[in-house]
């Protein structure tokens, strides 16, 4: 079931903030890396980030975590607030970065163990049981394991702890879509438990999958904050009517301009802003109309994170 | 920790055996250098050089020895240790990427950072003490003595001289993430500091003034460390770590 259309848990309505960020700010330099931000995460729940490549996705986690140190804000995690270098955040959460460097000359098990540290024995336990249940190679060396098996490795470290929040950034980036799918539902299964998750990702169908709620970010501002209502509120505004060919959808949009309709050519498609005054019945006048070009589908209620996408940030999705 | 102390134990180790080797060397050479003492004062080159003999000549195997192994071995392979310990502390890390899996464990920046610093050190002085404890018995094997406590001051002395050295590594390490310019950088200095040491009018412009024959001699002489050397080189190397510290916390992966 996609974000839009997953119910929200009761349980995440109804408690206080695992993750509360207030005023959140960082710069490098003349960059504005992170504009003052505010986010609220609560525990169950899985929020994801999405936005382009150098949007401030990143920047956030580490300073949540303190790998960054923050200019400004408050940062709440788990009831404790952030203090000193953010050594007491990192003991209450799991962070897993989004580059995948390792330590070639550990086993797996070794690294671990490395990775694990400051934890408990109960944990090193689970974190070897999850990464050769995942089918990794725990006695041999780091070095000769592949892209996606370092990614799972780190993903093991990440989930093995008993914590109630974990910061994960593009925790599926270089894995296989059979890998992909049992990792998300560790993940679901874990926010079930009760871990409230911010998951970074530039992967629609699987923020799409797993996630209870989005937050889009650009040039470290919050864009949007959607939840399963407002994006199904989005979707009650637009069609996406779908042409033969290309040329079609190029002169149905010159016609729906010159009506003064607002719409958006991609490629064979055409993305219909209804407007907000009834948008039903205004499909149904352009169905109706003999003098427009026949779609050969039209799609009504239904927004995908692409398109959603596209909305926002005003290009196309990778 | 245990990781840390493991990539250190192997290149300690062999600068141990280096150290070993050549004072063993020295040693067992001393002999031969006593009977011809008087021809090498005549054919060196550097007054700075000539004079280090005349003290060789005129205290005996002692000077030998803290020339050998204190002067030339630990200043020369010890300022490399000492470099090559501390310049990948954390420029390592980034250097190979592996800065941010470093800091999102659940340990503080200070404890990170401290485990690293004592690490590097113990890798870099112990081989010293390790060695120069081996000199009584090396002395033996030539018919000649040295007390064991004099070795370990001066151990002590060198060690602290290439802990600033170390230290001063250790906080570059903490700003940059390209660890082999600095290194380099640092070993050019240290062969520049080395060379002006020999020319007489430039001599007192050398860090190796302070880890030289005469304050070697000097602590034997005394019994004790000098105060006045030792003092400002542990005030440096504090004040190194402290501004280690202090980057340490502000650096980002």
């Amino acid at each position: 079931m996609s974000v839009a259309g997953r119910p929200r848990p009761a349980h995440i309505l109804s408690q206080t903030p695992a993750i509360r960020i207030r005023g959140l700010s960082r710069r490098f330099g003349n960059n504005q890396a992170l504009s003052p931000m505010d986010l609220d995460v609560a525990p169950g729940e899985i929020v994801g980030l999405i936005g382009p490549n150098g949007s401030g996705k990143s920047t956030l986690l580490r300073c949540l975590t303190g790998v960054v140190k923050k200019d400004a804000g408050e940062v709440t995690v788990d009831g404790e607030d952030f203090a000193s270098d953010g050594v007491n955040i990192r003991r209450r959460v799991t962070y897993s970065p989004g580059e995948v460097n390792t330590y070639g000359e550990l086993t797996g098990a070794g690294h671990l163990t490395w990775l694990l540290r400051g934890r408990d024995q109960a944990t090193h336990a689970r974190a070897l049981e999850v990464a050769e249940d995942l089918g990794l190679p725990t006695r041999s060396k780091v070095r000769t394991y592949s892209h996606g098996m370092k990614r799972q490795l780190l993903f093991a470290a990440a989930i093995a702890p008993a914590v109630r929040v974990r910061l994960l950034d593009e925790i599926t980036e270089g894995l296989d879509p059979a890998m992909r799918a049992r990792i998300l539902d560790r993940l679901r299964a874990d926010a079930d438990a009760g871990a409230a998750t911010l998951l970074s990702s530039h992967h629609f169908g699987e923020v799409d999958r797993v996630c209870d709620r989005l937050v889009f970010i650009n040039e470290g501002k919050k864009l949007s904050e959607e939840s399963p209502e407002t994006i199904a509120a989005r979707a009650r505004g637009l069609a996406t009517f779908e042409y033969a060919d290309a040329t079609a959808a190029r002169d149905a949009h010159e016609r729906f301009e010159a009506e003064g309709i607002d719409a958006d050519p991609r490629d064979r498609r055409l993305l219909v802003r209804l407007g907000e005054e009834d948008p039903q019945r205004v499909l149904g006048l352009l169905l109706g109309r003999s003098d427009l070009p026949a779609p050969t589908s039209v799609v009504y209620g239904r927004l995908p994170l692409a398109d959603l996408y596209h909305e926002l940030y005003g290009e196309e999705a990778c | 920790m245990e990781r840390t102390l493991r990539s250190y134990l192997l290149p300690s180790l062999l600068y141990a055996i280096l150290l070993e080797v050549m004072i063993a060397a020295a040693i067992l050479y001393w002999p031969d250098f006593e009977e011809n003492i008087d021809t090498y004062g005549d054919i060196l080159p550097f007054e700075s050089v000539r004079k280090m003999v005349e003290s060789i000549s005129e205290t005996g195997v002692a000077a030998y020895v803290n020339l050998q192994h204190f002067y030339k071995a630990c200043n020369v392979l010890g300022t490399a240790a000492a470099v090559f310990f501390a310049v990948g502390a954390v420029a390592g890390e980034a250097n190979r990427g592996t800065l941010e899996l470093w800091l999102s464990r659940p340990v503080s920046r200070t404890r990170m950072l401290l485990e690293r610093y004592v690490a590097g050190a113990l890798a870099m002085a112990l081989p010293i003490y390790l060695t120069s404890a081996t000199i009584p018995w090396l002395l033996e094997q030539v018919g000649e003595e040295m007390s064991l406590s004099g070795l370990m001051l001066i151990a002590t002395h060198e060690s602290l001289f290439l802990l600033v050295l170390y230290s001063l590594a250790f906080c570059i390490s903490t700003v940059t993430s390209r660890p082999m310019p600095v290194a380099l950088g640092l070993l050019f200095l240290t062969i520049f500091q080395f060379s002006i040491y020999l020319v007489m009018e430039w001599t007192h412009y050398s860090w190796f003034r302070l880890a030289d024959l005469d304050d070697f001699q000097t602590i034997l002489r005394r019994g004790h460390l000098d105060v006045s050397t030792c003092g400002p080189l542990a005030v440096g190397c504090a004040l190194l770590l402290g501004a280690s510290l202090y980057l340490f916390h502000r650096r980002v992966p």
